[in-house]
């Protein structure tokens, strides 16, 4: 059964693993490129990629370091780039419920927007099964990160092909995910109130700080009709 | 770089770090531990899931067209097509993404 666990987790992760050895390499290139002065920057590139695995921040946080910036900004800063995280750990509270701690601590840790996605894809009746399933979806995804980031340090810009555009294999694991949730016949309901909420968003703001916005409305939207999308559930499922 | 610049950017990676793991833990710090989830919160759990990952498809495309601005969002769509159309048809996960990634890069490289 782990070994199984193991086999399903590295396929389901394939795509993920593109995504982040691509964008982890070129954080990684941004670093080495901007600071140069720094000390041992495949080191660096590795613990800061290994503490936060977080896409965005990995970037910005080179400028950070670059301009000077109070630490205050650097916590707001992050918060509202990675505020969706807090509403992601919903959905997983049940079935984390009563592991051990360091297993659900490290779980939390390497909550990104590509392993919850996998995480919610993941539809396992035994608990443990599932959990197990998604401690190796967060190792392995936590790898492929630190992987392309230190790998994007050593490399500093000189790459033997044109991966222009490899960074789209992320988004396509977003849309499969998708296009196999819709049918579940309930889930499209409240898929096309995210989709409505995400388009929303993106007339009234630029697209880096859509995703804020979308989650507010989205949620105010789930909160409003909450006895609507109930029935709605009801009669679906 | 001096010894408090090295000090200084090591304190801003670990800040943004911990921050990060703050809110990735919120939800289970702050419902977690009971004996029954509020329904309330297992309501949003389970519509927020599907919302939020049709939230991201768009925000990814977006940002997509954002950094390689190819036939005025073309690209994003023929490759999202791409990926949807083989998902729906064969239900294979790693073909519908690796199909549509390379129509991508084949796009964004070329035009």
């Amino acid at each position: 059964m782990k070994k199984k666990n193991w086999q399903r987790a590295f396929k389901d992760t394939l795509p993920v693993m593109m995504g982040y050895l691509a964008m982890g390499a070129a954080a990684g290139i941004v670093l080495a490129g901007t600071l140069p002065r720094l000390p041992a920057t495949p080191l660096w590139g590795s613990v800061s990629s290994a503490l936060s695995i977080s896409g965005a921040l990995q970037f910005l946080m080179v400028g950070w370091i670059k301009e000077g910036i109070t630490l205050t900004d650097v916590v707001l800063l992050t918060v509202f780039l990675n505020l969706r995280y807090a509403m992601y750990g919903f959905s997983l509270i049940e079935r984390f419920e009563g592991i051990p701690r360091w297993k659900k601590w490290y779980l939390i840790w390497t909550l990104t927007d590509e392993t919850y996605a996998l995480e919610c894809a993941d539809k396992r009746s035994g608990k443990e099964e599932s959990v197990d399933y998604c401690m190796k979806v967060g190792f392995l995804d936590h790898c492929y990160w630190i992987s392309g980031v230190t790998l994007g340090t050593l490399a500093g810009g000189a790459l033997p092909f044109n991966c222009k555009g490899i960074d789209f294999a992320m988004t396509a694991l977003f849309l499969v995910i998708l296009t196999d949730q819709m049918r579940e016949k309930f889930n499209r309901l409240p898929a096309v109130t995210g989709f409505a909420a995400a388009l929303l968003a993106r007339i009234f703001f630029p697209v880096d700080k859509m995703l804020i916005p979308a989650m507010g409305v989205m949620t105010l939207v789930f909160l409003l009709a909450r006895r609507k999308f109930e029935a709605q559930k009801e009669k679906e499922s | 770089m001096t010894n408090s610049e090295l000090l200084r950017a090591l304190l801003i990676v670990l800040l943004a770090s911990v921050t990060t793991i703050g809110l990735r833990a919120f939800p289970f710090i702050a419902f977690g531990g009971r004996k029954e989830t509020p329904r309330l919160i297992r309501y949003l759990g389970s519509v927020i899931s599907p919302a939020a990952i049709a939230m991201l498809c768009i925000y990814c495309l977006f940002s997509h067209w954002k950094s390689y601005f190819c036939l005025w969002g073309g690209a994003e769509i023929a490759a999202g097509a791409v990926v949807v159309g083989l998902q729906l048809w064969k239900r294979n996960p790693l073909l519908s993404i690796i199909a549509g990634t390379v129509v991508y890069m084949v796009l964004v490289q070329n035009f």
